[in-house]
């Protein structure tokens, strides 16, 4: 046992002698999905659940980023596009579409409908770049950016845009 | 301040207060209910000993003071009259404001008003010669209280015993402040304050620990004073095994064997940290029978699932399902029952409501409660009182005449309101009746004529109780108007619109010199709603049956435009039309709506027509809120989920109203 411990010990120190040293440092887990070619980022502390699309039921009179209410097990959620927070165009369903039901709060959660949910990873904290310039209203909902693997990836920046939302 | 603690005391007080609330008015018609008395006296006293634990010294001063009054009350040396009653109330409402005021948050409380202090002085020193205010004080020092109880070793303490504890404590603090430290009782709270800042409470204390902690302050104080030793923190170490000292991790408890009697005997122990408007207390009989019911439903579930695998008969399948469709009852009931209160919650205020509305008025009322005990959603409860406070300062206000009035008019001169409740069905029936002079049909009708609402022939047209609900539209009744004739009426049309959000009715009726009656009517709960299923196309909408008068084919015969607005007519009356799809399902052009359907329904005092595709038919729904994003999008009161599983959304009338008048 204690050898085996030791060993994965060194497997940590052996990644962190790697290329990747910020492997030692504080990382953030998070859920990663598409948006058109983009790829994005949310904590999955924030996350409550990942969902297929289902019948989604249009509510008349509400905001063109918000299409409608699912039923979760009995709860009514608010499904958001989140295509048209970020400003790009409404693009129908598809099988690889998904609802990422995110918590506001202890009592409220929210839809957000996405192109694809890639994968779960552990980002470190290190590659995370706050924004330098603020452009557009769209980037209120981004909390920063981490250059990791060859990709960009965006971090959504829940609270402040679902709070926007209201 | 500790936050754990004071939320504890918070709990404890809030019950206190609105225990103190319907004492305090009962003892004013019945001063010499000894029992009543004590009650009221030990309401004060464990506020003040909570207040004095956590150091909130605006309501010690005035608790201290008003325990004194009580004290001498009880002693005969004060009466308690309406004039002691008023400074007294006065006080409590100083108290009430103040657990108010820490409920929201607040920690600093403003200063006491010297001048209520002082009059609360004042009635101590009331019938006695003005000597000396720690002579004052010493005439409580009765020696046979101090023997009743100066040493009572046996641990059992009656609720006498436990009332002469506290009568020798006052009376031990009068006597210790004045022959010791020379001042007069004012400086009483001083001395509880030293104790607490000696005893130091530091975090993570239980709710026993709380409660002995408190008692054992008092003790303290006696004890100290007992062996004419100053009030200090230096306590002698536990001798005996105490329940609630078991548990403190620090400070050497000086509680006797009798403190743990005293507090195990005290009443009311806060049940949780959390604040008292976010919590129901349950029966654990209901738990239990809650408890017993969700068994049941495993077990239907393991026979649907062994139904399932072995594909059992369709008999053996319908038994089940007919099974689990009375377990789900039942526990939809017993579930509901937890958050149900006792209506007694609400009328619990209006005793002194009404006292001080009648003498302030110099009129004489009789307030009679009935039916406290019928069972109520918490939320209806909260939501319902301030339609009720209203409607009972109607009738005391301008139902109910003068003395001489009723006296000339060969009445009683004392007046009487009754607050009722029963439960009627699915619904709850309160009323309030009063014997006053009762409502004048013509002159309502005169006054909507003047008032332009109408013009004098539809005016003799309404029936009596037409002209009645005229007081409840807006701008009928504002003050002026309405108190020159017979009439009731501030904002009744903000009552009535209060009363129809929670789905009710309320009714009046009034025989002109004998006296009028409010009904009330509100669903035994908000969560669960009778609703009329209509329909577009696929999409499900649910109108709350309650305002749904009648339902009829569309027929464009009998349409036509006014004004630009769509009307139908109705046995003579023109009722404008509003074609749900417009809004719901927008961008569809519809070439006939032949086919659709017209449902009548009331809002407030008007009707309209709305012209839906298909009715569906009755269904009880239960409400789901839409979330937070979209609970500000008018017209819609929620949503549920329908038989098969599908989403309906909740129409609120008055807000689809407003989205097609405005």
């Amino acid at each position: 046992m204690d050898g085996q411990q030791e060993m994965s010990g060194n497997q940590l120190i052996d990644a962190g002698m790697d290329e990747d040293v910020s492997y030692l440092g504080p990382s953030a887990r998070c859920v990663l999905f598409t948006l058109e070619d983009e790829i994005y980022g949310i904590h999955v502390k924030k996350i409550r659940e990942v969902l297929r699309v289902g019948k989604i039921r249009e509510v008349a009179g509400t905001p063109a980023n918000v299409l409608g209410v699912i039923n979760v097990r009995g709860v009514i959620v608010t499904v958001v596009d989140t295509r048209i927070i970020y400003g790009m165009p409404p693009k129908p369903v598809t099988d690889l579409s998904r609802i990422i039901i995110v918590e506001i709060d202890d009592e409220n959660t929210v839809g957000m409908m996405v192109d694809f949910v890639m994968e779960v990873k552990d980002i470190p904290e290190s590659k995370f770049e706050a924004l330098s310039s603020t452009k557009e209203n769209a980037s209120r909902y981004i909390q920063g950016i981490a250059h990791y693997q060859d990709n960009v990836i965006i971090l959504v920046d829940v609270d402040n845009m679902l709070t926007q939302l209201e | 301040m500790d936050e754990d603690i004071l939320q504890d005391f918070l709990v404890e007080a809030t019950e206190l207060v609105d225990q103190l609330n319907e004492q305090l008015v009962d003892l004013e018609h019945s001063p010499d209910d000894r029992d009543l008395l004590n009650a009221v006296f030990r309401g004060f006293h464990t506020i003040k000993g909570g207040a004095g634990f956590l150091g909130i010294t605006p309501l010690i001063e005035v608790c201290h003071r008003a325990e004194n009054v009580f004290d001498k009350i009880r002693n005969g040396e004060v009466e308690y009259d309406a004039v002691t009653a008023d400074v007294i109330l006065r006080a409590f409402d100083i108290i009430s404001d103040a657990i108010v005021q820490l409920n929201d948050g607040q920690r600093d409380l403003p200063e006491n008003d010297p001048g209520l202090l002082s009059e609360l002085d004042a009635l101590t020193k009331k019938q006695h010669a003005p000597d000396v205010a720690a002579a004052d004080e010493n005439m409580t020092d009765e020696p046979k209280l101090q023997l009743a109880e100066g040493l009572d070793p046996d641990g059992e303490i009656t609720d006498d015993e436990f009332e002469a504890l506290l009568n020798q404590r006052d009376s031990l603090e009068g006597a210790g402040a004045a022959s010791e430290s020379s001042e007069a009782g004012d400086s009483t709270p001083k001395v509880e304050l030293t104790l607490d800042e000696g005893l130091d409470p530091d975090g993570e204390i239980s709710d026993d620990e709380f409660e002995a902690l408190l008692n054992q302050r008092d003790m303290l104080e006696m004890a100290a004073m007992d062996s004419e030793m100053p009030p200090e923190p230096e306590p002698k170490p536990v001798e005996e095994a105490i329940p609630a000292a078991v548990v403190p991790k620090k400070e050497p408890e000086p509680a006797p064997k009798k403190v743990a009697t005293k507090a195990e005997s005290s009443p009311a122990k806060a049940p949780s940290k959390n604040t008292a408007e976010s919590t129901v207390r349950v029966d654990t009989k209901r738990l239990d029978e809650i408890m017993n019911l969700v068994g049941e439903l495993v077990l239907v579930r393991n026979r649907l699932l062994t139904l399932r695998t072995t594909q059992g008969s369709s008999e053996d399948l319908s038994n089940a399902v007919a099974n689990l469709d009375h377990v789900t009852t039942d526990l939809q009931t017993s579930v509901m029952k937890t958050r149900m209160q006792p209506v007694k919650k609400v009328f619990g205020r209006f005793p002194r409501v009404v006292r001080d509305l009648a003498r302030k008025l110099g009129k004489e009322i009789d307030l009679e409660l009935r039916g406290e005990e019928t069972d109520l959603d918490k939320n209806l409860v909260e939501a319902l009182a301030d339609p009720l406070v209203h409607l009972v300062r109607n009738s005391v206000d301008h139902g109910i005449e003068m003395p001489e009035d009723r006296a000339q008019a060969g009445k009683p001169r004392k007046g009487t309101v009754i607050l009722a409740a029963e439960q009627e069905g699915d619904h709850i029936l309160l009323s309030i009746t009063d014997d006053g002079k009762g409502m004048d049909p013509d002159v309502l009708r005169q006054k909507a004529v003047e008032k332009g609402m109408m013009d004098e022939m539809t005016a003799n047209q309404l029936d009596d109780k037409s002209a009645f609900e005229l007081i409840m539209s807006a701008g009928f009744s504002t003050a002026d108007q309405i108190s020159d004739i017979s009439g009731r009426g501030v904002g009744m049309d903000v009552v009535k619109s209060m009363i129809t959000k929670l789905n009710g009715s309320i009714d009046i009726h009034s025989v002109l010199g004998e006296g009028t009656r409010m009904s009330i009517r509100v669903p035994l709960t908000l969560a669960i709603l009778p609703t009329l299923m209509v329909s577009f196309e696929e999409d499900n909408y649910a109108i709350p049956l309650t305002s749904v008068q009648e339902i009829f084919d569309f027929d464009p015969e009998k349409t036509n435009k006014i004004d630009g607005q769509m009307m139908v007519r109705l046995r003579d009356k023109s009722i404008p039309l509003y074609f749900l799809g417009e809004w719901l399902t927008p961008g569809q052009q519809k070439d006939s709506y032949a086919e659709d359907k017209v449902v009548i329904v009331s809002i407030g005092n008007q009707r309209v027509g709305l012209v839906v595709e298909q009715v569906n038919g009755q269904e009880e729904v239960v409400i789901k809120p839409l979330g937070m994003m979209l609970k500000k999008v008018p017209g819609y009161a929620g949503a549920t989920i329908t038989g098969n599983g599908s989403i309906a959304l909740i129409l609120d009338l008055p807000g689809v109203i407003h989205r097609f008048q405005y």
